[in-house]
């Protein structure tokens, strides 16, 4: 009995269940206990600590924020005598280092887009401000769109073919017709620098981890909680480090962007097989040559799935990291949601998507490109691209220059199409989403009811209603059925910090909404993911859907769901949903799709139907992987119930860290409040890694 | 064991080892360096079992002389692989001597130890270990621009490298596009770009279709033909050792059962577990008219009209002894008669059990 | 950051000995001007920005949050701000003005009001007979329900972190709890979302909205309150049952900037803009749809007799 009780993890779970059941019934709600949902932030509401432990780190919000204030502007200071103030003043050292660093980071962002659209701040840095009054002519002029559009084009000709050629011309023409040329370069200057730097970044840290266990010990939980922090939470403190500014967005970016650098830096160098470096040391490398020459080029399979990440990673910041100060594109669809201009706002997005799929195709194409070192090659034929290049050039002044005659005072449209004075397909998607209010409103009005009335505000309610005691059984005992004592120890201290600090009842309000869009999302996704690996065709498309829906920024969708949804949960939901769904599709294809073909043929020669074959052999072996896309789900909402506190009515963490942006000292209530919704990701996280490792170990597929 | 015993016939003897392993252990466990310590060096195998230790190399001693090639024999789990990379250091050794060239291996520091895999060694894997971002002729340069060799000339010494291997026309294939041979000539080509005195082969074949493999062979032996390089080569194949050796160590467990002449293996199995392989073994293809010929008996006047070489494998002169009546003469390179092949002796070989 | 130091000192050193001004010249170092994200903000910052490159200065256009951007003011990421709203950021500009480093710059001549309302139609359709008087909202709570407000009427605040519990105490001290509740948009995007789906279904809303706003021009109005009276507010000991005060609007600036751009200085301290003035740059954007920069051309163009008084 008891043994068959210590084999059978669903006795054990039914067990747990019953528990669970019994101490939410046994501790019930305080009748004087109020929901901490308003302004206060203190949540000691209770004495009772079955029901909420005391907030015993509430003070260290405030703590954390006035130690870096003092580090950033008291800690080390030195007087200096400042020429236009003709007196002393005080400055921080620290803020000097970090602010040369935002300088230098500026700085290259800022030679790039002049070179792309023109400027001045280049020639100020190698001269200053008075020479540019004195010498009006002084800027870079920018380069007009069809010269950068034509070596895009030559550029993803050379490495891709002529399609990849085709694919770069149309996406810039697009961007340029519409009007969203500048914006766009802007943007491009701000990736390029942020995506180079994480990449740089995360590749040396790859292999720090690579050749030290402790390295790699320290990164692991850094990376877990840069990649499950949600990105509003370090704005603050990016802004109070490095200043507003698009050095700021940028610094923003490479924090979220290097993580998965990193991890597939390492990842890629752990599976170079042993011979092959062994190979490398026979050859007589240096530990130099055996890395760079041997082991890089070996992962790099790997590596360039990290590059991929870290383009739509920084373009997935686009718009965040406007917030701070990144000017282009992202700022530009901040305004135009603000004006309330969805259309405008649309347009933008496609913008983003286009830039990130041309920046994707074309690293992939690089890197994928061979030398060939046996080309007999002319000088003409040697030089021919520089000679093409030239030639872009030159047509495109020229063009440019007749531009100036033949438009006039216009807009020059062979130079720089000014912003907003492009195409536009705004009346038509406005007059969309118009009919869209006006003849579903109402209809909805009955669903949207029943969806509160008897779902939404039911599932809250028991969420909120659960006593600290039964939360921690609950969580803590699922880690140890999956991991043992180990796993329950390292959940139930991620769920300590989220008691302690003051935002328990928020944080089981996230959960709430968590749980939910994982509900809506894994299963849709999973359904979904199920359908299109029954076909290639369908598989790609799909999977392109899920490039595009990841790209594209989650902000605009927020809109409609509110003019639909109103400010409402359920709204909230609408906008988690599409986004959360993106890995459980991604992932039940790929699993699916990666069933070794034996095992089917196996199958179908037992005689199994279609439906029993997806059923006893695929879902089966596909499952461990599914479920790695199903923990990603909860990241990506996790992420998003960030985002969808913006609509409101959310009462949850992510209203507080949004709120915390507007707030001089919310760098240490946005880093705490980060902190608790990363640890939920990572209590997730840990459960179902464990899970799934030991399944996949279990069905020899590790 | 056979430690220093059947000796061949081959150059030795004056010139000291290329290498030379005295007491090689390598010794996998978590607990090895404390009980190192505490028994002050020495190394009790039944006690370091019992304390969970596996021993991956255990005692190894022998020698290899230049221009020789000792093939390392043994199933998976014998411990073969790892001997070799404690030769080529790829792995520590826990204890012993290794000389290269009369200098400790050991001892070397880590510049040393590249200036001797660039200069002295070269390696070819089991699954070839081909740098994947690398063409063909890349991958044969590599170790000569590791040196600080020019691209030019690295490319040029490539070239000729791939005339040899017989790999022309696909200079510019990567390793992906080349069918598993193909790839192993790049793997031997890239081994031996720079001129190495001492080649590692680590199962170079085994990951070969057997008409592929039987081809590699035979190219493997023009190559040895050619360039007579010292040579380390480890094979779970009884019959590829038997086919190229000139030596064979045979291994179980990590212990080297038997070092022989492959003939002598044959004719001598030194174990139950060596004779196992050695039952199996058609002796008619590994033995050779000087390994079972008779002393020339000065009083036969009727010796038979052909001779057959000293080293000729029995099975290429079988036919034409057995038809033969008279004894056959045995002679060397240099025509001089050094024994005779009688009928009998050849029915011996076909069809006798091993009766010594 | 050094060699631009050198350089700027040297050229510096050149032209005042080329030219000898009758005063302390504005340093070549550019204004920076936070552009937040409402359009007459934007368009104030450009229609600001030309002034002061009239004035012969270099500017800079940086994006920051409307909160945040007095701990950069102090910080000297931002040199100014032009729209300094009372109810909303009064309290982030007094307390950045109390750390040190910000300076008041003088106000402007139009008053704010922030304060909940209805968008127009609720008026033109008379949904709810009576309002704008506040009373009127006790015989209609069924017109501004929703889903999921649980049988009573709703009224949609701003985000919490703009003023706290202010709503939800008013709409207890007016004794409207059992007929009210508030529900706490996640930003001013909703807001603007609301207003338009309300207006697209012609649906009632009662919402929080700020004037002078692009909203004014689709017409909005705000619900007449209790007046407001000095301490009437819980937090300044009353009960809260009353409105919201007409606010002023300031101008702030590091500390700095008097300094480093005397003139350019002088000019900001004097302008004032009326809330016409500020309605009109906002509705060249929102309604006749021109880009900020355009926008703010048009608007120096076609106000020249106001702006360049400020200047001299």
């Amino acid at each position: 009995m008891l043994n068959s009780f210590k084999q059978s993890k669903l006795q054990q779970f039914a067990l747990l269940l019953v528990v669970f059941i019994t101490l939410c019934w046994l501790v019930p709600k305080p009748d004087d206990y109020k929901y901490l949902v308003s302004a206060a932030t203190s949540n000691t509401g209770s004495d009772n600590w079955l029901w909420r432990l005391p907030d015993l780190i509430a003070w260290l919000p405030l703590w954390l924020a006035d130690g870096i204030n003092y580090v950033m502007f008291d800690w080390i200071t030195v007087d200096v005598y400042n020429e236009d103030l003709e007196e002393n003043e005080s400055i921080s050292v620290v803020k000097e280092i970090t602010r040369s660093l935002s300088w230098f980071v500026l700085f290259f962002i800022q030679t790039i887009r002049e070179f792309l659209v023109g400027g001045l701040k280049t020639i100020v840095t190698f001269t200053s401000w008075d020479f540019i009054n004195d010498n009006p002519w002084a800027k870079l002029p920018g380069l007009p769109w069809t010269v950068v559009t034509g070596a895009a084009i030559l550029l993803g000709f050379n490495l891709g073919g002529r399609f990849l050629a085709i694919l770069v011309g149309a996406s810039l023409t697009y961007i340029s017709l519409f009007g969203q040329w500048e914006p766009a370069m802007k943007t491009l200057s701000l990736v390029l620098v942020a995506a180079s730097i994480s990449v740089v970044f995360g590749l040396l840290l790859g292999i720090a981890a690579y050749r030290s266990k402790l390295v790699e010990a320290a990164l692991s939980p850094v990376l877990g909680i840069a990649q499950t922090m949600p990105q509003f939470s370090y704005l603050v403190p990016m802004f109070v480090l490095f200043g507003l500014g698009d050095h700021a967005g940028a610094l923003a970016t490479i924090v979220f962007a290097t993580p998965p650098m990193v991890r597939l830096t390492l990842l890629g160098l752990k599976s170079v097989p042993s011979e092959v470096v062994e190979a490398g040391l026979m050859s007589g490398c240096t530990r130099r040559q055996l890395m760079f020459g041997v082991m890089l080029p070996a992962a790099r399979q790997n590596i360039l799935v990290g590059v991929n990440q870290v383009i739509m990673q920084c373009l997935a910041m686009v718009v965040i990291a406007s917030l701070i100060g990144a000017t282009g594109i992202g700022d530009d669809l901040l305004k135009a949601l603000n004006g309330l201009k969805l259309g405008k706002a649309f347009e933008l997005g496609v913008c983003i998507v286009l830039m990130a799929i041309t920046l994707d195709k074309l690293s992939l194409a690089w890197a994928n490109k061979p030398i060939d070192y046996f080309a007999d090659l002319s000088f003409s034929q040697r030089h021919r691209n520089k000679f093409i290049l030239l030639a872009i050039l030159a047509a495109g002044v020229l063009l440019a220059l007749i531009g100036r005659y033949v438009f006039g005072d216009g807009i020059n449209y062979f130079f720089i199409i000014d912003t907003n004075k492009g195409l536009t397909t705004e009346s038509y998607l406005d007059a969309g989403i118009d009919w869209m209010v006006t003849s579903w409103f109402q209809p909805l009005e009955a669903f949207k009811a029943w969806v509160f009335v008897d779902v939404l505000e039911p599932v809250r309610s028991a969420f909120r209603g659960m006593p600290a005691i039964a939360t921690f059984t609950l969580v803590m005992g699922v880690g140890y059925i999956i991991g043992g004592v180990r796993s329950a120890l390292v959940v139930g201290a991620y769920l300590l910090f989220i008691a302690l600090t003051a935002w328990w009842d928020r944080a089981l309000t996230t959960a709430y909404f968590v749980a939910i869009a994982l509900v809506i999302a894994g299963s849709l996704g999973a359904l979904l993911g199920i359908l299109c690996a029954r076909s290639n065709r369908a598989s790609k498309v799909a999977l392109i859907m899920c490039d595009t829906l990841q790209t594209f920024p989650s902000f605009i969708y927020l809109i409609p769901a509110i003019m639909l949804f109103q400010v409402s949960n359920i709204a909230v939901l609408i906008a988690i949903t599409p986004y959360a769904m993106i890995p459980a599709l991604r992932y039940t294809i790929e699993g699916l799709r990666n069933v070794s073909p034996a095992l089917q043929d196996a199958g179908s020669m037992s005689g199994v139907s279609r439906m029993q074959r997806l059923i006893s052999i695929e879902l089966p072996l596909a499952f461990p992987h599914i479920v790695l896309g199903i923990n990603q789900t909860v990241m990506f909402a996790l992420a998003m119930v960030i985002i969808g506190a913006m609509i409101g009515s959310t009462e949850d963490l992510g209203e507080l860290i949004l709120g915390s942006l507007s707030d001089a000292q919310g760098i240490g209530k946005g880093l705490i409040l980060g902190l608790n919704v990363a640890f939920m990701g990572l209590i997730i996280d840990h459960l179902l890694n464990t899970w799934a490792r030991e399944r996949k170990e279990a069905l020899g597929l590790a | 064991m056979a430690g220093e015993a059947g000796m061949t016939t081959k150059n030795q003897a004056k010139k000291q080892p290329v290498i030379k392993c005295k007491g090689i252990y390598k010794i996998f466990g978590e607990a090895v360096p404390s009980l190192i310590r505490e028994n002050n060096g020495a190394i009790d195998v039944e006690s370091f079992k019992q304390q969970g230790c596996i021993f991956g190399v255990n005692d190894a001693s022998f020698e290899v002389y230049e221009g020789e090639m000792l093939v390392v024999m043994g199933l998976s789990g014998s411990g073969k692989s790892t001997l070799l990379r404690c030769i080529s250091r790829l792995t520590d050794t826990t204890s012993g001597n290794i000389l290269i060239d009369g200098e400790d291996l050991l001892a070397m520091n880590s510049k040393e130890l590249i200036e001797l895999r660039r200069n002295k060694m070269g390696m070819v894997f089991q699954s070839f270990a081909l740098l994947p971002h690398k063409t063909v002729l890349e991958n044969i340069a590599f170790p000569l621009q590791v040196k600080g060799m020019s691209t030019k000339e690295s490319i040029e010494r490539a070239s000729a490298m791939i005339d040899l291997v017989s790999l022309s026309g696909r200079e510019n294939y990567y390793p992906r596009q080349l069918s598993g041979g193909q790839q192993q000539r790049v793997g031997i080509a890239r081994s031996l770009a720079v001129e190495p005195d001492i080649w590692f082969l680590d199962e170079p074949f085994s990951a070969l279709d057997p008409l592929i493999r039987k081809e590699m062979q035979d190219e493997f032996l023009r190559l040895q033909g050619l360039l007579n390089k010292t040579i380390l080569f480890v094979t779970h194949d009884f019959d590829e050792a038997l086919r190229l050796a000139d030596r064979i160590a045979i291994m179980k467990d990590g212990v080297i059962e038997q070092i022989d002449a492959p003939a002598n293996i044959v004719l001598n199995p030194a174990t139950e577990y060596v004779a196992k392989f050695t039952n199996e073994v058609p002796r008619e293809k590994v033995l050779k008219c000087s390994d079972v010929m008779e002393k020339e008996d000065k009083n036969t006047k009727k010796m038979s009209s052909i001779k057959v070489p000293a080293n000729a494998i029995i099975e290429t002169v079988a036919e034409e002894v057995l038809n033969e009546s008279k004894p056959v003469p045995v002679v060397d390179e240099t025509g001089k008669t050094v024994g005779v092949l009688n009928r009998t002796s050849i029915i011996h070989v076909l069809f006798g059990k091993h009766e010594h | 950051m050094k060699l631009t130091k050198i350089l700027a000192s040297t050229t510096l050193a050149a032209t005042l000995a080329f030219s000898a001004p009758a005063f302390a010249e504005d340093s070549s170092q550019p204004i920076k001007i936070p552009t937040h994200n409402w359009s007459s903000q934007i368009v104030m910052a450009h229609v600001i920005g030309g002034i002061f490159q009239s004035m012969g200065n270099n500017v800079e256009y940086v994006t920051a949050d409307s909160q945040a951007v007095y701990e950069a003011i102090r910080n000297g990421d931002v040199t100014i701000s032009h729209e300094v709203w009372q109810s909303t950021f009064g309290k982030s500009f007094y307390n950045a003005m109390e750390k040190g480093g910000v300076i008041d710059a003088g106000t402007h001549a139009a008053t704010t009001l922030e304060e909940m309302g209805v968008p127009k139609h609720v008026i033109d359709n008379n949904l709810c007979p009576g309002l704008p008087n506040w009373e009127a909202l006790k015989n209609c709570k069924d017109v501004f329900k929703t889903a999921d407000s649980g049988g009573k009427g709703r009224w949609l605040e701003g985000p919490q972190s703009w003023h706290g519990d202010l709503m939800p105490v008013r709409v207890e001290a007016l004794g409207l709890a059992d007929d009210y509740t508030v529900t706490f948009a996640g930003g001013a995007d909703a807001l603007w979302a609301e207003i338009a789906s309300a207006k697209k279904d012609n649906r009632g809303l009662i919402v929080f909205n700020w004037t002078p706003n692009f909203t004014d021009a689709d017409g909005f109005v705000f619900i007449e309150f209790p007046e407001y009276k000095e301490g009437c507010r819980k937090a300044d000991g009353g009960d809260g049952s009353c409105g919201s005060p007409k606010g002023w609007l300031k101008k702030a600036a590091n500390y700095k900037f008097p300094k480093t751009h005397p003139a350019a200085y002088t000019a900001f301290s004097k302008i004032s803009f009326t809330t016409k003035q500020i309605g009109q740059m906002a509705a060249l954007v929102d309604i006749d749809k021109m880009t900020h920069k355009d926008a703010a051309k048009k608007w120096l163009a076609d106000n020249e007799a106001v702006w360049k008084p400020f200047t001299q």
